[in-house]
Order: C-alpha cells, then sequence, then structure tokens
C-alpha cells in the first residue's frame, strides 16, 4: 500500500521541488548597478553605424535577478558584454552613458571610463560573467580544478594548497559530485550540464557582487536546464548577489527573475516586476514574445504557436518612429512618425508604447 | 511489398509488443497493418574498443529493441535527453545507420536489407532536417546550388524545370527565388533551417526525420518554424518523426509522442493522453522541466544526469534517477505495456498518479 503522501515524500528525497522564487520587497535596496542611457556603438568597416545599444537605463540591486530578453540582434548580450567590458575598444565604441558600480568597499566606478587596470581587479573579483556555451570557455588542455584554483591564486593570493582545497569545495557547493575525483578531470570527461557548473564555481570562487549569465541554459537539456536555472537561483539568495540572467525564453526566466527588461533593436522596450511583465504585458512586443512560447489555447485546449510576422529590425538600417511598429498589430499612423520614449504604466513598470493604455 | 512478411516473422518475439506486432491491432497507437513506417525491434550498439588491435571491450547500447510505426500524414515526437537514442533511432530508420538488429518497413519495403544501390535511390521518399542547418548546408555552395545537387542526384524533374522548382521551393518555405545565388552565411539560422527544410522537400519525399530542427533558435525563430513545418507537413502529407528535448515544441506539432531514455522506449501513446495524464515518472520529470509561465506549479528536478549507455542500470533503467523507485525496479526490465487504447508505458508501478502539464 502506498501512503497518500508518498509521492511527496517520494519525490522529496532524490529530486528537489522549487518554490516560487520571490524577493522580499520590503527590504532596503542595496542598489550595486546603475546604467544609465548606455550607448554602444559598433563602427563596420563600410563607414557604417550599428547601434547594438541604443540608451539602455537598468539599475539592479544586491540579492535582485533582473532578466534581460530579447531575441538575437537585440543587443541584450551586447548590454552584458559591456558591463563587464569585455566588447574590446574596436569595433565596439562606448558612445555615451554610463554603468556605475558599486564595489564591496562601498567606491562608486564608473565601469564605462575606469582604466583597464582597473576593470581587471573588479572582472572576477567583484562581477563575474558565465556564457551559453562553456566548453569553449574552459580551457581543454587543463583540468578543471586547476583552472579554478588558478583565478583563486590570482585574485584572492591564496597559496596552491589552499586554492585546490577552496576549487573542491566549490566544485561540491555547485553540485558537483565526488569533487575530489572531478577536480583532476578534464572539461572533455565532464557532460556539458556539468561543465556550465565548473563554469558557475570558476563565477564564485572569488565571491562577486554581480554574476552576469548570458543565455546559461540555451545549449542544455530541458532537465538539466531545469537543475541549473535551480541552482543559480539558489547561490544567488544564498550569497545576495545581484544577477543579470540574459535570455530570449521568457517562461525561462519567469523561474528565476525578479524584474524582466526586454530589449529589441537596442533599446529597452518594457521593464517591470516579472508577474507584472508576464501577466500584464503592456508592449505588443512582449506580447507577441509570449506568444511564441508554445501553449495551450484558452478557448479549444489545443496546443499553439503564434510567430511574430516579419523580420527583428535591422539595427543598421532601423525603421523611423517605434522600432518594433512594423511587426506591431497595434501600429497606427503616430507610431511610424515619432520615437516613443519609456513611460510609467504602473508602479516601477515601464513601456515604450503610445498606446499601452488601450492593449488588453 | 512480398517478402516484408516473412522479415517480419523473422524479428525475436519481443514481449512488450508481442500479440500487436502480429494481430491487426496497433503498436503504439497506429493500425500496424497500413502504416507507412513500420520499425520492428530496433536495436542499435556501438562497440567500445581499445588499443591497436581494435577489442571491442564493451558496447554502447544506443537503442534497445525499439518498435514503432508511423503513418502517412502522421507526426510521431520522439523524446528524451541527450544520450536517450533518439538522434541514433532516426538515422537508423533512414540506414544512415546500420541497425545491430531489427528492420524497418517503408510502404512494405525492407530498408534495412535494400542493397547499397537501391538505397540510394529509395533515399528521395526519406529525408532528414538537422538541427545545424550551417553543418548540412555545404558553406561554399550557394544554396541554390544545393539544393540542385539533390534535385539532379534523384531525377527529380527535367534539366529545363530545375530552376522553376528551385525558385518554387525557396517561395514555399518563405524565402525570395533571388536568395538562391547566395551562400549560406549569408542567412540567419532561422533563414538558414528554412533552407535545409526546401532542400529536404524538394525531392518530395513522403517522410521526414527532424533531428531537433528548433533546437538551436530564439523561441521567436523556433515558433516561425514550427508552423512553417506544421504548414508543409499537413500540404504535403507527410509522415515525419520529430526528435526533440523540448515538449513543449512537441505537444504543438505531433499527434503521438515517444519518451525513450537510454535507449529505451518509456512511454508511448497519444499527445494529449501522455501530457496531460503522464504514466511513466519519466515522462512526468521531463513534463515539469518545461519552463512555464506560472510557476506555482510544484516542479520535479530530476537530480543526477543520464548513465553512460554501455553500463546501463539494471532491471529499469530510469529507477537510478527515479523518485518513485522501489525495491522491484532493480530485478526487472519493465516491458512496455498497454494501459489504455490510447497509451504504453514500460513502468510496473500503476499507484502513482503522476502529474501532467500546466
Amino acid at each position: 500500500m502506498i501512503s497518500p503522501n508518498h509521492r511527496a515524500q517520494g519525490t522529496d528525497a532524490p529530486g528537489k521541488m522549487a518554490a516560487r522564487p520571490r524577493l522580499a520587497r520590503a527590504t532596503t535596496r542595496v542598489p550595486v548597478l546603475r546604467v544609465e542611457n548606455l550607448q554602444i556603438y559598433f563602427e563596420l568597416e563600410d563607414g557604417r553605424v550599428l547601434r547594438a545599444v541604443n540608451g539602455v537605463s537598468l539599475s539592479l540591486a544586491l540579492g535582485e535577478t533582473l532578466a534581460i530578453v530579447g531575441e538575437s540582434g537585440s543587443g541584450k548580450s551586447v548590454t552584458g558584454m559591456s558591463i563587464m567590458r569585455i566588447l574590446g575598444r574596436t569595433p565596439a565604441r562606448h558612445a555615451g552613458g554610463s554603468a556605475l558600480f558599486t564595489l564591496k568597499s562601498g567606491e562608486q566606478v564608473d565601469l564605462m571610463t575606469a582604466p583597464e587596470r582597473r576593470v581587471r581587479r573588479i572582472r572576477g573579483r567583484e562581477i563575474a560573467m558565465i556564457f551559453q556555451d562553456p566548453s569553449s570557455s574552459l580551457n581543454p588542455v587543463f583540468p578543471v580544478g586547476d583552472q579554478i584554483a588558478e583565478g583563486l591564486r590570482i585574485h584572492q593570493g591564496l597559496s596552491r594548497e589552499a586554492s585546490v582545497a577552496r576549487a573542491t569545495q566549490l566544485l561540491a557547493l555547485v553540485g558537483i559530485a565526488d569533487p575530489h575525483r572531478r577536480i583532476g578531470e578534464y572539461p572533455h570527461q565532464l557532460s556539458g550540464g556539468m561543465r556550465q557548473r565548473v563554469m558557475i564555481a570558476m563565477a564564485l570562487a572569488c565571491d562577486p557582487r554581480l554574476m552576469i549569465a548570458d543565455e546559461p541554459t540555451t545549449a542544455l537539456d530541458v532537465t538539466i536546464q531545469a537543475q541549473i536555472v535551480e541552482l543559480l537561483r539558489e547561490l544567488q539568495r544564498e550569497r545576495g548577489m545581484a544577477m543579470i540572467f540574459i535570455s530570449h525564453d521568457l517562461h525561462l526566466v519567469a523561474g528565476v527573475a525578479d524584474r524582466i527588461a526586454v530589449m529589441y533593436c537596442g533599446q529597452v522596450v518594457e521593464e517591470g516586476p516579472v508577474e507584472e511583465v508576464l501577466d500584464k504585458p503592456r508592449h505588443p512586443y512582449t506580447m507577441a514574445l509570449l506568444e511564441c512560447i508554445p501553449e495551450r489555447d484558452q478557448a479549444t485546449g489545443a496546443p499553439v504557436v503564434r510567430p511574430i510576422p516579419g523580420q527583428i529590425a535591422d539595427p543598421l538600417n532601423p525603421p523611423a518612429g517605434c522600432k518594433f511598429h512594423p511587426r506591431c498589430r497595434y501600429a497606427v499612423k503616430a507610431c511610424r512618425q515619432t520615437d516613443v520614449e519609456l513611460e510609467a504604466a504602473a508602479q516601477g513598470h515601464m513601456t515604450r508604447c503610445i498606446r499601452w493604455k488601450e492593449l488588453q | 511489398m512480398s517478402g516484408s512478411g516473412l522479415a517480419r516473422d523473422q524479428v525475436a518475439p519481443r514481449p512488450a509488443l508481442d500479440s500487436s506486432a502480429h494481430g491487426a491491432t496497433a503498436v503504439n497507437g497506429t493500425t500496424a497493418g497500413n502504416s507507412l513506417i513500420q520499425v520492428r525491434g530496433i536495436t542499435k550498439h556501438f562497440p567500445i574498443t581499445r588499443g591497436i588491435l581494435a577489442r571491442t571491450v564493451g558496447q554502447v547500447r544506443a537503442v534497445e529493441d525499439v518498435s514503432l510505426s508511423i503513418d502517412a500524414g502522421e507526426v510521431v515526437g520522439v523524446v528524451g535527453e541527450s544520450g536517450s537514442g533518439k538522434s541514433t533511432l532516426g538515422r537508423v530508420i533512414l540506414r544512415l545507420l546500420e541497425p545491430t538488429a531489427g528492420t524497418v518497413h517503408f510502404d512494405g519495403t525492407d530498408v534495412t536489407r535494400l542493397p547499397r544501390a537501391e538505397l540510394r535511390d529509395f533515399r528521395r521518399n526519406m529525408q532528414m532536417i538537422f538541427q545545424d542547418p550551417y553543418g548540412s548546408l555545404t558553406p561554399r555552395m550557394k544554396i541554390g546550388a544545393s539544393i540542385r545537387q539533390v534535385l539532379k542526384l534523384h531525377k527529380i524533374c527535367p534539366q529545363a524545370e530545375i530552376d522553376d522548382r528551385i525558385a518554387s521551393m525557396l517561395r514555399r518555405v518563405g524565402m525570395q527565388p533571388d536568395h538562391a545565388n547566395r551562400y549560406p552565411n549569408a542567412f540567419s539560422g532561422g533563414q538558414r533551417q528554412r533552407i535545409a527544410i526546401a532542400r529536404a522537400l524538394a525531392v518530395a519525399p513522403r517522410f521526414i526525420v527532424a533531428d531537433e530542427p528548433v533546437s538551436a533558435l530564439d523561441v521567436s525563430i523556433q515558433a516561425e518554424v514550427v508552423s512553417l513545418l506544421q504548414e508543409l507537413q499537413r500540404s504535403y502529407r507527410l509522415a515525419m518523426m520529430f526528435i526533440s528535448h523540448d515538449l513543449s515544441v512537441v505537444e504543438v506539432i505531433a499527434q503521438r509522442v515517444i519518451v525513450m531514455y537510454l535507449g529505451r522506449i518509456m512511454e508511448a501513446g497519444a499527445t494529449a493522453r501522455i501530457f496531460s495524464n503522464p504514466g511513466h515518472p519519466y515522462t512526468e520529470a521531463l513534463l515539469s522541466a518545461i519552463p512555464r509561465r506560472n510557476t506555482t506549479q510544484r516542479r520535479i528536478v530530476l537530480s543526477g544526469e543520464i548513465p553512460s549507455p554501455s553500463s546501463p542500470p539494471s532491471g529499469c533503467v530510469f529507477r537510478t534517477r527515479c523518485p518513485y523507485a522501489i525495491a522491484d525496479c532493480a530485478d526487472i526490465v519493465p516491458p512496455l505495456r498497454q494501459v489504455d487504447s490510447t497509451q504504453w508505458k514500460a513502468c510496473i508501478r500503476d499507484d502513482l498518479g503522476l502529474a501532467g502539464s500546466g
């Protein structure tokens, strides 16, 4: 006989139940990053200018996760990389705006203008980043343990022995079973999910205040994706880090983010608390992105997808007015004529649409 | 057509499907007698070799005794994690890989026994679409030339009509005819997948294996490619095997679903049934891993990863990660048995009441 609560016990034992991730909003926000009117341009060989990031403003507090969501070419990754200052000087150009980061010491630095020497000490120690493809970020010819330990020796001045011990701890922390054995293994001996765990361990090595995760689960199976998202959320909460989670999937970020910024053609078109953006989207692009995700039709119960008509705007030749208007089913004449500014639709919920009041 | 009956009888009896394989009833939900594709007891092992003598020291059991059928105009989804054997199964069905055991019949012809020369001609009936269209389109060949090549190989139309056919195929997948003069690198991932689809369909196949065709694409582009595939599949009445680890896409496109784990079928049946009432704990876990807007639903995060197919667990291969495993699960390889007219499962427990999707 199976007792009525067998199921709950059964699932609790080897797997983990995920609770709903929500930040207690009553706590005082300790701002850690404030991006103001950031502009990152790429100058092409033929002289044309690609405005990859075109006036983005964001703010992020400790213990908070901001998801940046958009299609390929929306500028979401360039935003993340420019905060980490890993775009290089050319051909990317910082054309304007600032990214004020508050260090552990309390000091504020503008990541856009700080000298490279300064930024090198911030990278890894204060801000860490993980990427979509962990195999290209790991060196294939060194054991993973060495690669984690190296960072600890450089950034924290640990001895060889202490750095290896700490690396083993970090592997255990990110849920790698048998870390003493794994530490001596090479990247090719690990699965994709485990490699991503190693990357996370590396990113955590110096206890950063801000973690930038750029599509960290896109290359993984759904089951492993769920594990990694769960892990990131747990670590972020335990350590009170701030996190920027970059993704193309609005449903995936629903499980991890406190706030969502939706980007299109280099601009934030909507930003707000996760439930608000998902349940009451105030921009037609957010609505369209949600409809792309296969879901059961409310009326018929049949699963459907509704692709967004047209092509993503060409950032070299963006349309006048609202950048989304050529694909927007609500577009009117005014949308084609004037640039649209972000406007508050509710407390902390911004939209770049002149018709947001009429959208249902 | 003749000879197919004989071949089928030679397959060793498989307890799970024995009754259905010989009767007029169904294998995993379709009428066995007149399915376009009939797969019987397919097993694929890859030898593991060591040393300069290439001594065989073990076997990777990629696919173990899989039977299924696909009707004309039907889409069957095959889901499972990396290492579940779903891609190997697709390649064996098209005989891009030789099976270790088992047969594949296409409209009565035993594909597994076709001589090489005949197989090449036969392939125009069965085409494949891959995850990475950049890998399947030759980068140095204009896309028009890529399509022309398959049209010529299979002598699909007279020389004079080839250009028209290329143009019409490109138009059919939402591209411009003048795109034929460009190289693959001029296109985005979604466009390249459209081109790969145009090339696969140019030879007018009756069966398509689509192996993770949208997994590498953004959600918005995924939606475009899925609706395109769906529309083409319906209008050409194609049979399709849609392989994916993403169940939400499979739910949209497939009428029936096969859930694989470590080379074996865990569960099979009608899509709507399996999504609302999964019978196997692995299916439940896969369904619960789909990211949902509404995160209040309880989520089962599977611990660990899929074990190595060279040394699968005894008994039920899923038991090492199964939240509901009991002692008996280690002893018996659970047969795929019929739950009702639309559902088959390989799990010994009937007392679970598993949760379906949202």
